[in-house]
């Protein structure tokens, strides 16, 4: 009896800690839920599991209850305080008296009620504070607004950034327009991030078609070198490097040349090269040339080869798509260049048309019948708006009183509207006939 | 600190020792009619070598009380009829100047208190001088007089009676006297069926005649037996816990006592309790102290050592009701059940 006492104590002692400790956390957890629902997105994922909070807050009652726990003495003076206070608990547990511990004084000391739990009032704050936590949890995650701006300006600055990335992998880039075009990003973002409208994009826009723009220029300027290459050789083959022509090809070749170099195409050429470029004196016996031809056009075909690397670039690039300006190959969207077939780049005006490849003639095609109109069924209808309120109708007026509206307005139209000052006259004096009358 | 190795009385020696004082009891309850708690607080309190202060109207009982426990004890009793006139020496003794071979000399003639029972009739209508002879004789059971200090003969009891309603020409009892008794017995009236059954069994209203039950020795039997009964540790705390919430200045002191107490009990208040508790348990068959034996002579053994305040007198309250409100108050168990749990 006294070991079932001695239990009920421990519990007792257990609902007399714990729901004080479950409550106070509880309502912790409450408030760190609710500080979270408002200013943490991000830790709304692990809010949940703020209820296992109360069943952890048991690990240090329980070493609470351990330590305050009921000493032998405790419970057996509770024991026969319960058995109507006679003592002999407390007597055999100090002095063991066989004697005295079979008689029935001690047998009918030992038959008292054990003390009944009081879950109610010992659980009974909890409640509110599981309300507390229970509500906390359901309230909905406060998205601030600021981070959505964060969001989008991360949105327009990545899509920069890829690009910056890309241009970099295909050195396309040189670092100072590289680091410009960093502090262009970064201010963007920043701007973004404090307020996010149609500026943003547009200034984000604005940087992709200036990079574009810079981009079409070293492509042009590739161009210009392929074409300025292929006519000082013309002219070379053809009157010799003293030739007028050769001269002046020569000159446009070192003009594009620099400006190859000047955007950064030529970095990767080789020493020979550079130092050709800087001298300006092409070669003119023929085998020495046919080789800076090679070496140009090893040049400019690795030029070409990143142009064409940045095809996934061009569909995040708004205007700029490289697949558009094609430097060479037989076909593009602006047609394949044989004549008769489309596109800017068909060939001369005067080349001779080339037939067999046309569109088929329209004999070719087969007939085929429509299906047969109906006409639709007046009852085929459905409401388009439905307006608020019932429809407001026009007063009805008796033929005297339309007629009094009428009168009391008719002739002013012509006042009311609008004439130029030299036809006013005129019009007054053609209308204002009664006055003329009483004047004579 | 003296360690309690002293084992638990046999239940032989308890029984014998319980129907010894059964005895004592069923011859009283013979004599006393209807006076079952006056009885087992005397005996209670003669157990455990407690003086007795029996407060009553005239002709309640209360000296033929005395009586009747002297010729059942084989004591022997004395009486002291307290006046205002009693003098010192007239309760102590004195010297008388004695011609003895033709040589004079001071001879010491003992006075009535040199007795096993002492009843002390009226107490509070001797002079303080005359009670305060009692002082030494109660406390020490000795008696000082002319610088000879004599021993009074053992076992010493004194009970005293006094009326509570005739103040004139009564000195109430200092509360150092007051103090020196175990117990103050209040002796209510009787009912009609008490009365009725006196009237109908005494011609005289004189009482059945009585042969002693108990011999010296019985008794001092008995007494050790008393001093024999366990008194639990956690019983000993809470007698003192009472005494000392007793007192106003507790912080544990109930409202009641907190208003209308002066000053609480003294020590020799627990110590009274303790040992009237272990005379209960004997008178009861047990070889322990319980909370219910503090219970039923905490009321006897502290009222009257309480000391009221004037405001108490107003509101009706005494000493009984005071400690009834303490024994509510103050909890049996130092540490109670769980606030989670509740007793059936």
């Amino acid at each position: 009896m006294l070991k079932r006492l001695q239990r009920r104590l421990a519990i007792g002692l257990f609902l007399d800690i714990w729901p004080a400790w479950a409550g106070a956390v509880l309502i912790v957890s409450g408030t760190i839920a609710l500080v979270c629902r408002m200013f943490f997105v991000s830790a709304s994922p692990i809010l949940p599991w703020l209820w296992i909070a109360p069943i952890l807050a048991a690990i240090p009652v329980l070493v609470v209850c351990m330590r305050r726990a009921y000493a032998p003495q405790q419970v057996a003076a509770l024991a026969d305080w319960l058995a109507g206070g006679q003592g002999i608990l407390l007597t055999l547990l100090e002095k063991d008296d066989p004697a005295w511990a079979a008689s029935p004084l001690t047998e009918k000391a030992s038959r008292f009620q054990l003390p009944r739990f009081r879950f109610k009032a010992a659980l009974t704050l909890l409640v509110p504070a599981t309300l507390f936590l229970a509500v906390a949890l359901m309230l909905p995650q406060r998205v601030p607004s600021h981070p959505a701006n964060t969001v989008l300006a991360q949105e327009i600055a990545s899509n920069l950034t890829a690009a910056l990335v890309e241009l970099k992998k295909q050195e396309l880039i040189t670092p100072a327009e590289e680091q410009k075009l960093e502090e262009e990003i970064e201010r963007i973002q920043k701007s973004a991030e404090k307020r996010v409208d149609n500026s943003s994009w547009e200034a984000a826009d604005a940087l992709k078609e200036k990079v574009a723009a810079g981009l079409a220029e070293k492509q042009e300027a590739v161009k210009w070198a392929q074409d300025s290459l292929a006519r000082y050789a013309a002219a070379v083959q053809a009157g010799g490097p003293a030739d007028p022509r050769a001269k002046a090809s020569a000159a446009e070749l070192t003009a594009a040349l620099e400006k190859l170099a000047q955007s950064g195409m030529m970095a990767g050429a080789s020493p020979e090269l550079k130092a050709l470029l800087k001298s300006g004196k092409f070669p003119t016996d023929l085998a020495a040339l046919q080789q800076l031809a090679m070496s140009i056009s090893d040049q400019l075909g690795e030029a070409n080869g990143k142009f064409a690397g940045l095809g996934k670039l061009g569909r995040e690039f708004g205007r700029f798509n490289p697949s558009e300006f094609p430097l060479d190959g037989p076909s593009g969207p602006d047609g394949d260049g044989v004549p008769g077939r489309g596109g800017v780049n068909r060939g001369r005006a005067d080349a001779d048309l080339t037939w067999g490849q046309e569109t088929a003639r329209l004999d070719k095609f087969k007939s085929r019948p429509l299906p047969p109109g109906a006409p639709r069924s007046p009852d085929d209808w459905a409401p388009v708006v439905v307006l608020p309120g019932s429809p407001q109708e026009a007063a009805v007026l008796s033929a005297q009183a339309a007629a009094r509206q009428y009168a009391a307005g008719a002739g002013q139209s012509a006042w009311r509207r609008s004439l130029a000052p030299r036809h006013q006259s005129a019009v007054k004096k053609y209308f204002d006939k009664d006055k003329k009358d009483k004047d004579k | 600190m003296i360690e309690d190795t002293q084992a638990l009385l046999a239940p032989d020696r308890v029984a014998a020792g319980q129907a010894s004082v059964a005895r004592v009891v069923n011859q009283l309850r013979k004599v006393i009619i209807g006076k079952e708690q006056v009885i087992d607080e005397v005996v209670t309190a003669l157990l455990a070598r407690g003086h007795v202060l029996l407060e009553g109207l005239p002709g309640l009982g209360k000296t033929e009380l005395v009586k009747a426990l002297s010729r059942l004890l084989s004591l022997e009793v004395r009486r002291i009829q307290f006046t205002p006139d009693l003098l010192p020496t007239d309760v102590t003794g004195s010297l008388i100047l004695q011609e003895r071979d033709g040589k004079r000399d001071f001879v010491f003639h003992a006075g009535p208190i040199f007795t096993n029972l002492l009843l002390a009739d009226e107490i509070n209508r001797a002079s303080p001088k005359t009670q305060a002879a009692l002082l030494e004789a109660m406390q020490e059971r000795r008696v000082t007089t002319f610088g000879v200090t004599r021993p009074l003969p053992a076992p010493f009891f004194v009970l005293a009676t006094q009326n509570p309603i005739e103040l004139e020409g009564t000195y109430p009892l200092p509360e150092a006297q007051l103090d020196r008794f175990m117990f103050k017995v209040d002796i209510a009236g009787v009912d009609q069926a008490v009365l009725e059954e006196i009237l109908t069994t005494r011609v005289h209203g004189e009482p059945p005649p009585l042969e002693p039950v108990l011999t010296a020795n019985d008794l001092a039997e008995l007494f050790a037996l008393v001093d024999a009964v366990h008194l639990p540790r956690a019983v000993a705390n809470y007698i003192a816990r009472l005494v000392a919430t007793s007192h106003p200045t507790s912080a544990d002191a109930p409202e009641s006592v907190k208003t209308f107490v002066k000053y609480g009990s003294s020590p020799r208040a627990a110590i009274s309790i303790g040992a009237a508790a272990r005379g209960l348990a004997l008178l009861r068959g047990k070889p322990n102290v319980g909370f219910d034996e503090v219970r039923r002579v905490a009321p006897a053994a502290m009222a009257h050592r309480l000391v009221l305040d004037y405001a108490a007198r107003l509101e009706g309250w005494d000493g009984r009701r005071v400690v009834g409100a303490l024994l509510e108050g103050v909890p049996e168990v130092e540490r109670g059940l769980p606030r989670a749990l509740e007793a059936r």
